[in-house]
């Protein structure tokens, strides 16, 4: 092993240690190890930015900064309040009832839009409900971020690992919608039982109170109407652009972006109002990621691991979709899956490639793993600690082994429950 | 004209004063902004009016504006009957609340000087610096606009909007 990998390889793992310890912020990090791995010429402009196995993924970057444009507009225009408002009083303050409704509505927001803006839009309308009817709103809050987390693994745009999966394994929208979703669908379901089983003795229910929820006018939540048309319109036409893929064959970045583009055309707001949302860092933590990742590939270390892996794994692809999902969810629990997964996807490609068609279901194991192993601990994933935070400025404070003792539960049954999942539907 | 010809004491607000306190104290002074002093009674930070005011909101409605809107009028007053459950040390402890240090300006500024410095930090009050263990005395913004004023021509009729 050359000096260079031995030094390109502590820059790596140290960099991961400091993202997983949240010592230093995570873009500093992301960063200053990709220069590093510069300095070290692990890597060079040409491979920084023109290189499509070492590079930076411009698939991932500009897809999830075209989805950022879209959802920052779609979220001015009040439609996820109002919707919240209209289920809590459908459901006439019977706070159970409630609390499915939100979940259901914030798992399949959370296929279409990431998780932290679901979260960061249905957490404040669900304080306001529970305040109406004077019950608590930690339940609700814990079992939003986890139905965020568990409907975000449904798509390719649900939660960022997904994206990059998609680009680095070449699978398409409705790779992610027929293979992904049947199962989440099933987890939806139980997840609803395991919030019934954990959450219902604080779920009382005060007749008096229900009132204070039907005067709520949910109407006046939608703040501009040819806004939320125009918002709605543009959605649907990149929704069913992602699932055309095979006929206009678009990639999913270009899609996004010309979706961002005719919204941006079309509702003329302010330029301040249009970026408002777009998560620079992130995108930035991303390109710094990948030319980490990079590094390693141009000095064929993935590669040298994957052969190891393909050795190991041998034609046994179930036990190593089973190895992949239940290690992922272990990572994922403890560190950012977005780096886990953007290390993992280059050598679950090697698998790929190297087993054909029986190891496709690899990649379908990585992502259940990476995306459900965010529910197994506050820090699992960053909707998680923006629920934490939202909950603490409103007065009701979710400690991290509260959320930790229900996520635990979450992530080992759905998680669990994916194996025989994968089992029966690609290997039996 | 200088600072020091300017200067008046203000009130000052402590960190366990409550949000319902600093209102009335904004609502009968006008001020803009508050002076906090520590435990000693020395002058360290301002809070501004509009912050005070956020304080006596849900939380939730500062994270969503669009909620604002939903509530009915009985519901919209019941509001309030939470408004003095928080107090200002939540303000200064709030990483999204930006609070600003109090400005210190010479009590032999010139009006100019004290106007740039303000306008520099961005600062509604500003202590003018005296001899140690003097009361300490503070400018405000209108304080120093009406000495601005005092300089310009005179209008011909009333201020219009």
């Amino acid at each position: 092993m050359s000096v260079q990998i031995i030094l390109a390889l502590a820059v790596f793992v140290g960099a991961y240690v400091l993202i997983a310890t949240e010592k230093v912020p995570r873009i500093t990090v992301a960063l200053v190890g990709a220069a590093l791995m510069v300095i070290i010429g692990a890597t060079d402009d040409h491979g920084i930015f023109f290189s499509e196995n070492s590079g930076i993924d411009w698939n991932v970057i500009f897809l999830l900064l075209g989805m950022m444009i879209i959802v920052g507009i779609l979220q001015q225009t009040g439609v996820f309040e109002f919707l919240a408002i209209w289920a809590a009083k459908r459901a006439r303050g019977r706070p159970f009832i409630i609390m499915v409704m939100l979940v259901v509505i914030t798992a399949v927001l959370s296929a279409f839009l990431d998780n932290v803006t679901t979260v960061l839009l249905i957490a404040p309308v669900t304080l306001l409900i529970c305040e109406r009817l004077a019950i608590p709103a930690i339940p609700f809050l814990i079992a939003e971020v986890m139905a965020s987390n568990i409907g975000g693994t449904a798509t390719l745009i649900g939660d960022p690992p997904n994206i990059i999966i998609a680009s680095r394994g070449g699978l398409s929208f409705n790779d992610f919608v027929v293979n992904l979703a049947p199962i989440i669908a099933i987890l939806l379901v139980v997840f609803i039982g395991l919030c019934w089983l954990m959450f219902r003795k604080q779920l009382t229910y005060d007749a008096a109170r229900v009132e204070r929820v039907m005067e709520l006018n949910e109407r006046e939540a939608i703040r501009d109407v040819p806004l939320l048309v125009k918002a709605l319109i543009v959605l649907g036409l990149v929704l069913a652009g992602f699932v055309l893929h095979s006929v206009i064959h678009l990639a999913p970045a270009i899609v996004a972006l010309l979706g961002a583009g005719l919204l941006v055309l079309i509702t003329r707001l302010e330029t301040r109002k249009i970026f408002a949302d777009v998560e620079w860092e992130t995108l930035l933590f991303f390109a710094g990621l990948f030319i980490m990742v990079g590094s390693l590939v141009n000095l064929g270390v993935i590669a040298m691991v994957g052969q190891a892996a393909t050795q190991a794994v041998g034609s046994n692809y179930f036990g190593a979709a089973g190895g992949l999902l239940f290690g992922s969810a272990v990572f994922s629990g403890i560190v950012d899956n977005i780096p886990y997964v953007a290390t993992l996807a280059p050598l679950t490609n090697d698998l790929v490639q190297s087993g054909g068609s029986p190891a496709q279901p690899l990649w379908w194991a990585l992502a259940l793993g990476a995306d459900l192993g965010g529910n197994a601990t506050a820090i699992g994933a960053s909707a998680n600690v923006v629920v934490l935070g939202i909950a603490k400025r409103n007065g009701q404070p979710i400690s991290f082994w509260t959320f930790t003792k229900y996520g635990l539960i979450v992530t080992a049954v759905t998680v669990t429950l994916c194996l025989p999942y994968l089992w029966l539907r690609y290997f039996l | 004209m200088r600072a020091s010809d300017l200067q008046s004491d203000l009130p000052v607000v402590r960190r366990d004063t409550t949000a319902l306190d600093a209102a009335r104290l904004i609502a009968a002074t006008h001020l803009a902004g508050l002076v906090v002093a520590d435990d000693s009674g020395t002058p360290l930070a301002v809070v501004s009016a509009v912050d005070v005011l956020a304080l006596m909101l849900p939380g939730y409605l500062l994270d969503d504006v669009s909620l604002a809107g939903v509530f009915d009028e009985r519901a919209a007053e019941e509001l309030w009957g939470h408004a003095g459950d928080h107090s200002i040390g939540e303000l200064l402890d709030d990483e999204h609340v930006h609070v600003n240090d109090l400005l210190k300006v010479d009590a032999d500024a010139t009006i100019v000087e004290v106007a740039a410095l303000m306008t520099d930090a961005r600062a509604q009050v500003a202590q003018v610096r005296g001899e140690p263990g003097a009361p300490a005395m503070f400018l405000t913004l209108s304080t120093v606009m009406d000495a601005i004023l005092t300089f310009c021509a005179p209008l011909d009729g009333p201020p219009t909007a």
